[in-house]
């Protein structure tokens, strides 16, 4: 049974909730454990609305099709109880929380997954904190920070995988995680990312990106192509070379056609 | 039968000059002069109504019946005075003060214990029954009692609290000694349909330090009990004072508190008000700075739910120039509670360099509660830096998702927003013990959400 996918989408159509605004057109995405799968696409294409209806972003009303993670239909899951089942998103905007700090927060997180005999231990999580906040490159100052608040675009970036690095779940997406990180913190982040796969090489990643480079650091399996709504070309990482050299337009007039 | 009747009815006076007259019989004449002064300042001033500016959101009218409450005195009570039974409520929370360099507890309105570190009493630190004080004949007392901070003349509730303050407490702290813990007061109101009338006196000689955390506690009642005080604070030139209050009452309390604190040249003057239970709390506070240097942060922090009506009238009054003041007062109104927050900073004339700041921020959990911010400004100076804000907002559904993509249940995500919120009130303050307490009594209000 390996090679049973850890993520199912398929024909995937979805509105926004209260627009009769249809998104996702039919999506079809399959990832089995341990991969990397990368998706690229114009703005405005629906990559992070893939990504929230993933999550269960209740601004999208999925119309038709079925997310399966594992055996089960995320769709019919609360967004904790996906997390809880082993999907993570970092967000493309990271949210601030003001007022609740970093370890609050991921103590908080870390305590709902737990059963209600178990109890954390407080030791453990700070020693797993600050092993994480290490291989992140972080000041273990920012644990007592609030969630975001006040946080620069890279550090806003750099904490969403810190959380994925504590919570550890069978599947990440990692919406645009590489924008507005400089050099050397996208190759922190990278560093992040290999370390957690080869901690557990089980794990799969959905990388959501536009830029070839961080592709250069993590090296997917898959590589799809997102135009309107829809993944129109999927390939190996040569797909995110030809991109680079010749950007959307070829796909733009063949999806018009 | 009749008899015992008749013995009930003495002992338990309703609000009138009969009660002025018995509470002070006790009193060194100054101070029965000035209860009898504040008495026919009390029968001349109104009653507050909601026609009134200060007044307008909360109808005393309909929310609180004078002539149906009695007296609160612990010296008549059954049980009261020394040697008291503390209720376990009280215990409890005390046990959780153990940090403090001295404790006063007051019931029903008459102080039935004082302890103090014997090293502070050996540097000349007071902390004593307001009461015993004044009936000594302390030339401070006498001095600063319902004149110079909440005088009768300041309104209906000040002048009756002149007039019928049962006890309360005095506290004064020498030049230049440091009290490094803070001193706990912890009150228990105990009695349904009484009406308790104290006082707390503080007087932060030069360059001393001191906090003071009063805690008032009672059960459910099922009338309108009255908790009334006035609390008068003065920092001497470098003084630094933290005040805190921490309103704990039960279902039917009714919290009405006028608190003046008076800040000299250079001193550091900081408040607190937690509301957290009654059915209905009032307070008055009116900070005042009057020496170059001179500083306030003034912190305050409300949870409401059920039917709860919270109403804080502040004012920051820049008497001299150079001082700096900053307000922060954070609510949470769930159910169909209700919260109010009118606040004035006032630059008077000639205040120049004045720094005064006034941030009001109310989160809305249900539909049926309402906040009501009204933030002003009076200034008589030019330069100086001033600024005021207002808002009343919902839970941000983006930040409940965010919790809840990390495996929080709707409840939890809730519940973290909330604590983050009014928490950031409390981080201002980091005081021991005060902030714990006040954390655990919102989680324990937030499990009935
Ligand atoms: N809640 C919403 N209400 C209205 N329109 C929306 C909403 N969410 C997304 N859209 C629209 O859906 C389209 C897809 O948005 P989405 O954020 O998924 O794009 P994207 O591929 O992630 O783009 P980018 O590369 O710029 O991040 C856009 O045109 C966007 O404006
Ligand atoms: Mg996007």
């Amino acid at each position: 049974m390996d090679n049973a996918p850890i993520l199912n989408v398929a024909a995937l159509r979805a509105k926004v909730a209260d627009e009769d605004l249809e998104i996702l057109k039919g999506v079809d995405l399959t990832i089995k454990p341990g991969e990397i799968h990368a998706i690229m696409g114009p703005n405005g294409s629906g990559k992070s609305t893939l990504a929230k209806v993933i999550a269960g972003h209740p601004a999208y009303e999925p119309t038709g099709g079925s997310v399966y993670f594992g055996g089960e239909d995320l769709l019919d899951m609360e967004p904790d109880e996906r997390a809880q089942a082993g999907v993570f998103m970092a967000f493309q905007y990271p949210v601030e929380i003001p007022g609740v700090s970093i370890a609050n927060f991921l103590r908080t997180a870390l305590r709902a997954r737990l059963e209600e005999d178990e109890e954390l231990d407080l030791f453990d999580f700070q020693e797993l904190l600050m092993d994480r906040m290490e291989l992140l490159e972080m000041d273990p100052s920012f644990a007592q920070r609030p969630v975001n608040d006040g946080f620069s675009g890279g550090e806003k970036k750099r904490n969403e995988i810190l959380q994925m690095a504590v919570l550890k779940p069978s599947l990440a997406v990692m919406d645009e995680t590489d924008s507005g990180l400089d050099i050397d913190a996208l190759k922190i982040v990278a560093n992040g990312v290999n370390t957690l796969k080869r901690e557990s090489p089980g794990k799969s990643v959905l990388l959501i990106t536009h830029y070839q480079r961080i592709l250069n650091h993590i090296s997917p399996d898959v590589v799809h192509v997102m135009v309107d709504g829809r993944i129109v070309e999927s390939g190996g990482p040569e797909v995110a070379l030809e991109l680079e050299a010749r950007g959307y337009e070829e796909y733009r007039k063949a999806h018009a056609a | 039968m009749s008899q015992a009747a008749a013995v009930h009815k003495r002992t338990a006076p309703v609000i009138g000059r009969a009660a002025v007259v018995e509470t002070a019989t006790t009193d060194p004449p100054w101070l029965r002069a000035r209860r009898d002064e504040a008495w026919s300042i009390y029968q001349a001033t109104p009653m507050p109504s909601t026609r009134s500016e200060e007044w307008r959101y909360t109808d005393l009218a309909r929310k609180l019946r004078l002539d149906e409450l009695v007296v609160a005195d612990g010296d008549r009570g059954p049980g009261a005075g020394a040697g008291t039974v503390l209720p376990d409520a009280l215990r409890q929370t005390m046990d959780q003060d153990r940090d403090g360099a001295g404790r006063i507890v007051e019931v029903d309105g008459k102080v039935v214990s004082v302890e103090l570190d014997e090293s502070l009493a050996r540097q000349g630190v007071e902390l004593a029954s307001l009461r015993d004080a004044a009936r000594q004949g302390d030339g401070d007392i006498q001095r600063l009692l319902a004149t110079e901070a909440v005088p009768a003349s300041d309104g209906k509730f000040p002048a009756l609290n002149a007039a019928l303050w049962s006890d309360g407490v005095f506290l004064r702290i020498p030049r230049g000694v440091h009290v490094e813990r803070p001193i706990r007061l912890s009150r228990w109101v105990s009695r349904p349909g009484n009406a308790t009338f104290t006082r707390i006196l503080i007087v932060a000689e030069t360059s001393s330090r001191l906090s003071f955390v009063e805690e008032i506690l009672s059960p459910d009642f099922d009338r309108t009990t009255l908790v009334n005080s006035a609390v008068e604070v003065f920092a001497r030139g470098g003084a630094q004072v933290q005040y805190v209050s921490l309103q704990r009452l039960g279902h039917g309390g009714f919290y009405l508190a006028n608190q003046r604190t008076l800040a000299e040249r250079d001193s550091t003057l900081d408040t607190l008000n937690v509301a957290l239970g009654g059915s209905v709390g009032r307070v008055d506070l009116n900070a005042r700075l009057l020496g170059p240097g001179a500083n306030s942060d003034m912190l305050g922090l409300y949870f409401g739910d059920t039917e709860q009506h919270f109403d804080f009238n502040t004012s920051q009054d820049h008497v001299s120039p150079s001082a700096h003041s900053d307000l922060l007062y954070k609510g949470a109104l769930d159910g169909s509670a209700r919260g109010v927050f009118r606040g004035i900073i006032r630059v008077h004339e000639g205040a120049q360099g004045t720094d005064a700041y006034q941030t009001n921020r109310n989160l809305i959990l249900s539909d049926d509660a309402i906040a009501t911010s009204l933030p002003n400004l009076e200034i008589e100076a030019d330069d100086v830096r001033c600024s005021h804000g207002a808002t009343v907002g919902q839970l941000d559904a983006e930040a409940l998702f965010y919790l809840m993509s990390r495996g929080l249940t709707r409840g939890k995500a809730e519940r973290l927003v909330v604590l983050g919120f009014l928490g950031e009130v409390l981080a201002r303050l980091p005081m021991g013990g005060v902030v714990e307490k006040v954390t655990n009594a919102i989680v324990a209000k937030l499990r009935n959400v």
